[in-house]
C-alpha cells in the first residue's frame, strides 16, 4: 500500500520531498531496523575450535538452544548464590578448570560450550563436563587433565541442585545479577543492560524452575557423591513420567561415569552391550542418549559437531600408567597369566585387545551380584518409551532394551575408571580383589591424587585442599559393594597373585 | 488512470487470486488428505502387518501423530489405573509393546494429509507372557490382550481433551520440542489439527459417558464391554443400565469355527462367523462407515484368511508328559463333552454353566437386527449378528487355553486350577495384567506386590465380574486336578 500511495503521489512535484520523508519514515527506517534486529538476535553461531581435542573440551553439541545460560548469568550465579555451593565457584563441584597464560582459572571449565543464539551467548554443558577429569601424583603436585576419562570428581547432583535453589532463590533476579556482572566486569550495552538480560532472568527462572520441578525427585535421593549420576531416571524426566509415582524399588541408582576412549572397539568387529547394564548395542544412538544430557532435543541437537566427537572418541586412547608411575614389569610378568585366568574371558585380553568370548555381554545378575539398583531403574517401560525418541527423523531410537544383568566391560585404561563397580562402590582394583566382606564399608570419593600401590584414587582422606571429599556409604541404597567375588572373580587368590594381577592391570 | 489499465489490473489481480487458491487448495490437500501408503516393512509379513498395519482407521478414528506422541509428557498424571497415577506414558496401559518400536502393537501411522495414529485388530489381540519377573515379554499375535487397559485409553484421549491445556499453545510448545514441523505444519496444526481434534475427542464423551458411571467398575486390564460398544456406537441405542464385561477373547485358528455345525462366535453367540466377526470388531476401531469400501473388504478378507490359519501357540515351559496322560482321561471323562465335542462352539443355556450374565444381558435380539441393518446400509455384505434370542454362553474352544487366562468369559478366575476349585474357594480379589506366568497354577501371576502395582483389581462381587458357575470337575481330588491341568497344558 505505501509504495501504492508513493507512486500516485511522486507525479506531483511538491510532493516529492515530502514522499522521500515519508519513504525513508515508513520503509527504510523499518527495514533499516529490521536488518539489525536480524543481525542483532537471529544468527546461531557456536564457538568453533579447530583441533579435537579443544573441540571436545569446550565444543557445542547443540545443547545451548533449549537449556544455554547466558554467558554473564553462568559467570556470576555462583557469587550470587554462594549458599547453595559447598565451596568456592563452579569448582567447588569438582569442575576442571584450565590456567590461562597468568595463572588465573579460564572462565569456563572444561565440559562447557558457548553459542550465539538470538541475540545471547549462552553457556551449557558438552560431553566432556562428565567424561574429563584430573589426576595427580601426589597432593602437592600439579593436576594433570585427562580426556575421555570419567569425570570422578564432579559433583552431577550438588550441579543440578545449585542451579534449581539458586533459581528459587529471591535473588535471582535482575536485582542482583546485574550489579553483579558489573562487579565482574561484564561490559553490557545498554540494550543488553535495560533489555536483553533482565528479560533473560526471567526466562531462564522461569526454565530452570520448570526443570528443577521436573527434576525434584532427585533431591529426595541419597547423595550420588561425584564421578555418578542417576542416569535412567534421568531419561524418564525425558518423557515427564511422573517421578513421584514411580515404583520405589526403581529409585536411587546412581551409577559411575565411564571412560569414552576406544569407541570403535565397541562397535567392531562386533557391537558390544552398551552402558552398565548393556541396554543398546549402537553407539551412535548411545551418544544421541548421552546428548540428551547436554540439554539436546531431536530439533535442536548439533549432530555435525556431536559427530566430531564421536570420530574422536572412536580412535582415542587413554595415557599409561607408566606416564604418571613406574610399572614394575617383571611383577606384571607374572601378573599377565593369571588376568588370562580369571579375567580375559569377560575383559578382553589386554587395555588394548577386547577379545574375549563375553566381553561386552551381559552377564545375568545372579551371578555377577552387585548391586541391582542401576539395573532396576532401567525398565521395560522406559525402553519401549525410548524407541519413541528422534521419532520422524532417520535415526529414530531403535536398540534399547531391557536386560537383566550387568555388561562386562573392556578394561581400557582401567586404572583411571576408580571407583570401581558399576556404581563406584569399591575405591581400588586392589580392594575389589577382595570378598566383599573385606571391601571398605566406607571410603571418599573425590580426590583426585592417585594411590598407584591400591590403583585407585586415595580414598582414605577425608579432605584435600577444597571443600571435603563425599563419604561414600555402602549400606545406602545403590551403593552396595557386593558382587563380582568368588572364586571366578579372583577373590580367592593369594596375595601375591592379586599384586601381581594388580600390576598388570596397569598396563591396560 | 485508463479503462484498459484498469482492466489489466483487474486481470492480474484475478490471476493472483486464482493461483492462490489453487496453490492454497494443492498444499490444503496434500498436507490435510493425501493419502500415502505405510512404509514396506509394515506390510513384509503377515505378522508385521496384524501389528502394525492401517485397516483404515485413521480416517475417522485416528488421532494427529505429534498430538499423540506429546500427550503423554503433556498430561502424565491422566495416565492412571485403579485411581493411581502409573508412569510409563503409553505403556503404562500396559498395550503391547515391542522394544525398538516406534508405537506399540495393535497402533497404526498412517499419513492422511499429515501423519496420523489409529488402533488395529492387534490391540486387543496380541499378547503377552514373562517366564519369570526378570525376563522381557514374549508376544504372541492372536492371543487375547490381557495386559492392555481399553477403557484407560478411551478415557485418557477424552480427560487430556478435557483439560484446558489442551490447546495449541501447550501443545505446539512440546511439539516443538520432539520435532522440527515447517512453517505450513504448525499453522495447520495450531489453527486446524488441534482444535478439531480436541472437539472430536469431546464429542466421544457423549457417546463413552457410560465408561465414566460411578455404579460400573472399570473394565481393567484386558477387558471390554463389547456389546454395549456396539451398542451405543454402531446403532446409537440410549444407554440402559446393563453391563458385561468379558475378556479379549484370542483370534487365532479361527477356521475351527463352522457355521454348518452350530458353531457360533463372541461368548454368547450373537454372531454368525469369524468373517462377520471380524467386520463389524474393524468398524468399531474404525468408528464410521469405511473411507474406501473395496479397502476395507480386502482387509477384513485378509484377516479372516490369516487369522483362520494362525495357529494356537504351544505351551513354551515344561510340561511332565506323564502326568498329562493321566490328566487326557479325567479330560475325556470331565471336559471332553462341552469342550471336545459336537457341543464345542455352540452356545449352552445359562442355567447348565451358571456364570455370571452380565454380558448375556448386555446385548439381543432387537440390537443384532438393528446392527445388521446398519452394515447393510454401508454397503457391506456378511452374514452377521445373530438375529435370535440368546439363551448362554458358547462352550469355547481350548486351543492354545493355557494362554487365554484368566478363565471364564469375564476373566473372574486367575488360573485354571483356580477354576477347579468350587466357587467359595475361588480368589475373590486379583490383580489381571501382568504377564508373569504361574506354570504351578496355570495362568498369570495374580498376587504378588508386583502384580498389584502393574494390574488393575478385581473384585469377583463387582457388577458383571462374578467368578460364580462353571463348577465342573471341582470334585476331582488334588492331584487329579493337577493332572488335569497339566493336560490342558498340551492343548
Amino acid at each position: 500500500m505505501n509504495e501504492l500511495n508513493g507512486q500516485q503521489k511522486i507525479a506531483k512535484s511538491p510532493w516529492k520531498r515530502r514522499f522521500i520523508i515519508l519513504f525513508i519514515l515508513t520503509v527504510v527506517l523499518p527495514m533499516l531496523a529490521v536488518v539489525w534486529l536480524v543481525q542483532r538476535f537471529g544468527g546461531d553461531v557456536p564457538v568453533d575450535y579447530a583441533s579435537p581435542t579443544e573441540h571436545f573440551k569446550y565444543g557445542s553439541t547443540g545443547g545451548e538452544h533449549e537449556m544455554g545460560f547466558p554467558y554473564w548469568i553462568w559467570r556470576v550465579l555462583p557469587d550470587v548464590c554462594p549458599q547453595y555451593l559447598p565451596g568456592k565457584g563452579y569448582q567447588s563441584l569438582g569442575m576442571v578448570f584450565e590456567k590461562n597464560a597468568d595463572g588465573s582459572d579460564r572462565d569456563l571449565p572444561v565440559g562447557t560450550s558457548q553459542r550465539r543464539y538470538q541475540g545471547i551467548d549462552r553457556v551449557f554443558v558438552n560431553c566432556a563436563v562428565c567424561h574429563t577429569s584430573t589426576v595427580r601424583t601426589a597432593a602437592d603436585q600439579p593436576p594433570t587433565i585427562v580426556l575421555g576419562m570419567p569425570a570422578a570428581t564432579f559433583n552431577m547432583k550438588g550441579f543440578e541442585e545449585f542451579f534449581f535453589h539458586c533459581a528459587a532463590d529471591p535473588k535471582f533476579s535482575k536485582e542482583f545479577i546485574l550489579p553483579e556482572i558489573e562487579r565482574q566486569g561484564g561490559q553490557l550495552d545498554l540494550l543488553d543492560r535495560y533489555v536483553v538480560y533482565p528479560v533473560a532472568i526471567a526466562i531462564m527462572r522461569d526454565r530452570v524452575l520448570a526443570l528443577a520441578g521436573r527434576f525434584d525427585w532427585v533431591s529426595r535421593q541419597h547423595a550420588w557423591g561425584p564421578g555418578r549420576v542417576d542416569t535412567f531416571n534421568s531419561a524418564k524426566v525425558i518423557f515427564n513420567f511422573p517421578m513421584a509415582h514411580l515404583d520405589p524399588d526403581e529409585f536411587d541408582a546412581p551409577a559411575d561415569f565411564p571412560s569414552l576412549w576406544r569407541q570403535r572397539q565397541r562397535k567392531e568387529p562386533q557391537e558390544m552391550q552398551l552402558h552398565w547394564d548393556g541396554n543398546n548395542t549402537t553407539v551412535e544412538e548411545r551418544n544421541k542418549s548421552a546428548a540428551f544430557g547436554t540439554g539436546t532435543t531431536p530439533p535442536t541437537i548439533d549432530l555435525e559437531r556431536i559427530s566430531r566427537v564421536e570420530d574422536w572418541i572412536l580412535e582415542v586412547t587413554p595415557p599409561s600408567f607408566s606416564q604418571f608411575f613406574p610399572v614394575d614389569a617383571e611383577l606384571a610378568q607374572r601378573g599377565a597369566p593369571i588376568y588370562k585366568a580369571y579375567c580375559a574371558n569377560c575383559h578382553g585380553a589386554s587395555g588394548s585387545d577386547f577379545s574375549g568370548e563375553l566381553v561386552g555381554k551381559v552377564t545375568p545378575l545372579a551371578e555377577i551380584g552387585t548391586d541391582r539398583r542401576r539395573l532396576d531403574s532401567y525398565t521395560y517401560t522406559l525402553a519401549v518409551n525410548q524407541a519413541t525418541l528422534y521419532a520422524g527423523y532417520p535415526w529414530r531410537f531403535t536398540h534399547f532394551r531391557k536386560t537383566h544383568g550387568y555388561a562386562n566391560m573392556p578394561l581400557d585404561g582401567v586404572w583411571l575408571r576408580a571407583p570401581y563397580l558399576h556404581n563406584g562402590s569399591v575405591p581400588s582394583l586392589r580392594e575389589l580383589l577382595e570378598p566383599a566382606a573385606a571391601r571398605p564399608a566406607s571410603f571418599y570419593r573425590g580426590n583426585d591424587v592417585y594411590d598407584p600401590l591400591k590403583v585407585g584414587f586415595v580414598s582414605d582422606q577425608a579432605q584435600g585442599n577444597g571443600p571435603p571429599f563425599f563419604l561414600f556409604d555402602t549400606t545406602a541404597p545403590g551403593n552396595g559393594n557386593g558382587g563380582h567375588t568368588g572364586k571366578a572373580y579372583g577373590t580367592e587368590l593369594s596375595a601375591d597373585e592379586k599384586t601381581a594381577l594388580v600390576e598388570f592391570m596397569k598396563t591396560f | 488512470m485508463s479503462m484498459r489499465s484498469c482492466r489489466n489490473w483487474f486481470r492480474a489481480i484475478g490471476v493472483v487470486i486464482i493461483v492462490t487458491i489453487v496453490v492454497g487448495g494443492v498444499i490444503g490437500y496434500d498436507r490435510g488428505f493425501r493419502e500415502r501408503p505405510q512404509p514396506d516393512w509394515v506390510t513384509a509379513d503377515f505378522e508385521t502387518r496384524f501389528k502394525y498395519g492401517s485397516i483404515g482407521a485413521e480416517h475417522d478414528a485416528g488421532i494427529p501423530y505429534w498430538i499423540f506422541y506429546v500427550l503423554p509428557r503433556v498430561f502424565p498424571e491422566k495416565l492412571t489405573q485403579d485411581g493411581k497415577v502409573l508412569p510409563g506414558g503409553y505403556a503404562s496401559l500396559g498395550v503391547p509393546w515391542e522394544q525398538g518400536q516406534e508405537l506399540p502393537a495393535g497402533f497404526s501411522k498412517k499419513t492422511i494429509g499429515f501423519p496420523r495414529v489409529a488402533n488395529n485388530c492387534a490391540v486387543c489381540h496380541t499378547t503377552s507372557y514373562r517366564e519369570s519377573p526378570d525376563a522381557n515379554p514374549v508376544f504372541v499375535v492372536g492371543g487375547p490382550a490381557h495386559t492392555t487397559n481399553v477403557e484407560g485409553f478411551f478415557r485418557y484421549l477424552i480427560d487430556c481433551a478435557k483439560d484446558p491445556r489442551f490447546n495449541a499453545d501447550i501443545l505446539m510448545a512440546e511439539i516443538n520440542r520432539v520435532t522440527n514441523l515447517d512453517f505450513i505444519d504448525q499453522l495447520l496444526y495450531r489453527f486446524f489439527v488441534i482444535p478439531i481434534t480436541k472437539k472430536r475427542l469431546l464429542e466421544r464423551e457423549q457417546q463413552f459417558a457410560w465408561i465414566y458411571r460411578p455404579d460400573f467398575p472399570d473394565w481393567g486390564r484386558g477387558r471390554d464391554d463389547a456389546m454395549n460398544l456396539t451398542k451405543y456406537f454402531m446403532i446409537g441405542a440410549p444407554m440402559d443400565d446393563t453391563f458385561g464385561p468379558t475378556d479379549m477373547p484370542s483370534v487365532w485358528n479361527l477356521k475351527k469355527y463352522v457355521w454348518d455345525k452350530g458353531h457360533r462366535m463372541n461368548y454368547a453367540g450373537d454372531s454368525s462367523d469369524a468373517y462377520s466377526v471380524i467386520m463389524d470388531s474393524a468398524l468399531g476401531l474404525l468408528g464410521a462407515a469405511p473411507a474406501n469400501k473395496q479397502e476395507f473388504v480386502e482387509q477384513v478378507q485378509w484377516l479372516h484368511s490369516y487369522l483362520s490359519e494362525l495357529p494356537p501357540p504351544k505351551y513354551p515351559f515344561a510340561i511332565d508328559q506323564a502326568k498329562a496322560a493321566e490328566g487326557k482321561a479325567l479330560f475325556d471323562a470331565n471336559c471332553a463333552s462341552c469342550h471336545a465335542s459336537e457341543l464345542t462352539g455352540r452356545p449352552l443355556a445359562l442355567a447348565e454353566v451358571g456364570t455370571d450374565r452380565g454380558r448375556l444381558d448386555s446385548w439381543n435380539k432387537g440390537a443384532a437386527i438393528k446392527a445388521n441393518q446398519v452394515v447393510k446400509e454401508m454397503g457391506l455384505e456378511r452374514k452377521g449378528l445373530v438375529e435370535e434370542d440368546l439363551i448362554g454362553y458358547v462352550a469355547p474352544f481350548l486351543d492354545g487355553i493355557w494362554l487365554k487366562a484368566p478363565y471364564l468369559h469375564n476373566g473372574s478366575v486367575p488360573t485354571l486350577r483356580d477354576l477347579l476349585e468350587p466357587v467359595g474357594q475361588r480368589p475373590t480379589v486379583f490383580w489381571r495384567g501382568y504377564d508373569v506366568y504361574d506354570q504351578a497354577r496355570v495362568g498369570f501371576v495374580s498376587d504378588t506386590p508386583a502384580a498389584k502395582r502393574v494390574g488393575t483389581r478385581l473384585d469377583t462381587g463387582s457388577i458383571g465380574g462374578s467368578n460364580q458357575g462353571h463348577e465342573f470337575g471341582t470334585a476331582l481330588s488334588a492331584a487329579e486336578k493337577e493332572a488335569l491341568v497339566e493336560y490342558l497344558k498340551t492343548l
